[in-house]
């Protein structure tokens, strides 16, 4: 569905932020991470047409993305943005995920249905009219997200969404991500947090310096421990876990744990 | 963040100059030609003020300024040059064109008086960083409060900029359109305006209560964060532009 070809990106002369990415997305979900300063979200925000790329080439469903404007693009390919405050500029919450609805000329009957449909998705639904400046840090980018899955693109990319989510928030992020999975769009997502990769995503990407370090199926990037490290990343705690206890196969959740606890007898 | 002010960090005697003494440089070089009123005197100080941007090596960044006043001074010889009501002596004709010598004298008296002025304040903005003269002048009695509203100033519009820019990547994310033709930008570009009014408003509140919380208001006397800018000779220089300018005070009233 996307295809990056030779791609180099820099904001300033004197440091490269991205250089010679080459990467291919199908439909299965896959998460994108790496350290701090890496250039994860100038990498979405590349394929979001919201910047140009320096050198190489970004397809979207075989159309060149320099030939678009991103208002084009957000037909297609919808962006929660890393900072909620950086998303959000409507003066109430169901004006908020609206815009985006109305702006790709769904009707307003649909646009507000989709809006409602959203906003129930991350239970604010009893917020429609409140001022969005108002809302807690965590409903704020719940509110994003509702906004961009409003839209029903075909490809949607989260930067960080559990960034502030309690357990219930991120309950709700996980339900909103296998919904979408479910309707057979490639979701994206940028995130810190392991444990959630681990569970939610069937691929995984980790960028380091501007660069892909790794990239295959979430278990098979896990077991790879040395070149985690040259990414300051970790693989979740019971992964490690299992790893120390000499389990031969990758864990990812506490349940392959339990599973595997039972068949496993310690080294003597 | 794009910065407004147009100070250019340089290593130069003009540097050094503490921010006092080239404020005062600037009623010194535009007040001494206007006391002596002789076309002499206002080259000699555009001179001098041109010596020190180039000394400064910052002569590069004041080229659009020059070319912009340039193109308003030109206008004034124009019409002074042609229309001015005491005209009486041609000096040449250009087809229809007639130039007088009244009206163009006039018109370099002006010209002169511009450039001299924009040569002092430029060496004042181009070699000072506006916190240094803002702190400086606190120093000197200045209400701290004064001082930081004079500091926002140039914070506040690199900041809208900011603003505007990240709220238009906000809007063609979601498909609002606004690239492209003057109107398209035009209709993306009024629905900015409350959010980024807002927004700085906002902006205002918080900034307010950090300084809140950090004790700006508090009675105590202030510390500075950086080291007082002291020069050797400012006093030096200070008492030399004052003499200079009485003396020439007198030379106008008792020559
Ligand atoms: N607008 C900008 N102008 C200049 N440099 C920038 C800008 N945005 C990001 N950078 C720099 O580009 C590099 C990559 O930034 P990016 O935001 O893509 O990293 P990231 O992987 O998303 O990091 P994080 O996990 O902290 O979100 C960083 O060194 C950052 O300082
Ligand atoms: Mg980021």
């Amino acid at each position: 569905m996307i295809k990056i070809a030779n791609l180099s990106f820099s904001y300033n002369k004197e440091t490269r932020v991205l250089s010679g990415i080459n990467l291919e997305f199908d439909r299965r979900s896959t998460a994108i991470i790496g350290q701090n300063g890496a250039g994860k979200t100038t990498l979405v925000k590349l394929m979001k047409g919201l910047l140009k790329a320096d050198e190489g080439k970004i397809l979207i469903h075989e159309h060149d993305v320099s030939g678009k404007t991103a208002a084009q693009l957000a037909r297609t390919i919808g962006l929660v943005f890393q900072n909620p405050n950086d998303q959000i500029f409507k003066r109430t919450v169901l004006d908020e995920v609206m815009f985006g609805p109305l702006n790709i000329k769904m009707d307003k009957q649909t646009a507000k249905e989709k809006a409602i449909e959203a906003l129930k998705m991350v239970e604010l639904d009893d917020k429609l009219e409140m001022n969005p400046h108002d809302l807690s840090l965590s409903e704020k980018k719940l509110l994003c997200i509702a906004s961009v899955v409003a839209m029903d693109t075909d490809i949607i990319i989260f930067d960080e969404p559990t960034i502030a989510q309690d357990h219930g928030g991120k309950e709700k992020i996980r339900q909103i991500i296998q919904a979408l999975k479910d309707k057979n769009k490639l979701v994206m997502t940028i995130i810190h947090d392991m444990d959630f990769v681990a569970e939610n995503f069937e691929r995984t990407i980790v960028f380091n310096d501007g660069q892909v370090l790794l990239d295959g199926e979430t278990r098979d990037v896990f077991s790879q421990k040395e070149l985690l490290k040259t990414a300051c990343v970790e693989a979740p705690g019971i992964t490690k876990l299992a790893e120390r206890l000499g389990f031969k196969d990758t864990v990812l959740t506490v349940d392959e744990f339990i599973n595997m606890k039972k068949t496993y007898s310690p080294p003597q | 963040m794009k910065s407004i002010s147009l100070y250019e960090e340089k290593a130069s005697f003009v540097h050094d100059v503490d921010p006092i003494t080239k404020l005062w440089y600037i009623p010194f070089a535009i007040l001494i030609p206007i006391i002596l009123p002789s076309f002499t005197i206002s080259f000699l100080f555009i001179g001098l003020s041109l010596v020190l941007l180039l000394g400064a090596k910052v002569i590069r960044k004041t080229i659009p300024v020059f070319g912009f006043v340039f193109l308003i001074l030109i206008t004034v010889v124009l019409i002074q040059g042609m229309f001015k009501p005491e005209n009486e002596t041609v000096l040449f004709q250009i087809g229809p064109l007639t130039m007088y010598k009244e009206g163009l004298l006039f018109a370099l008296t002006i010209t002169l008086r511009v450039i001299n002025i924009i040569c002092a304040f430029m060496i004042l903005v181009l070699t000072t960083k506006p916190s240094d003269l803002v702190e400086a002048l606190v120093r000197k009695g200045m209400s701290p409060r004064i001082g930081y509203v004079i500091v926002s100033v140039f914070q506040i519009i690199p900041e809208m900029m900011a603003t505007m820019s990240t709220i238009t990547d906000a809007q063609r994310a979601r498909g609002m359109e606004t690239e492209g033709k003057l109107l398209v930008r035009i209709k993306a570009f009024i629905p900015l305006l409350g959010p980024v009014v807002l927004g700085s408003l906002i902006n205002t509140k918080e900034r307010a209560m950090a300084l809140e919380v950090r004790g700006f208001n508090s009675q105590a006397p202030k510390t500075y964060l950086y080291e007082e800018k002291t020069y050797q000779f400012s006093k030096v220089l200070q008492i030399g532009m004052l003499l200079l300018t009485m003396a020439a005070v007198s030379w106008r009233i008792f020559l």
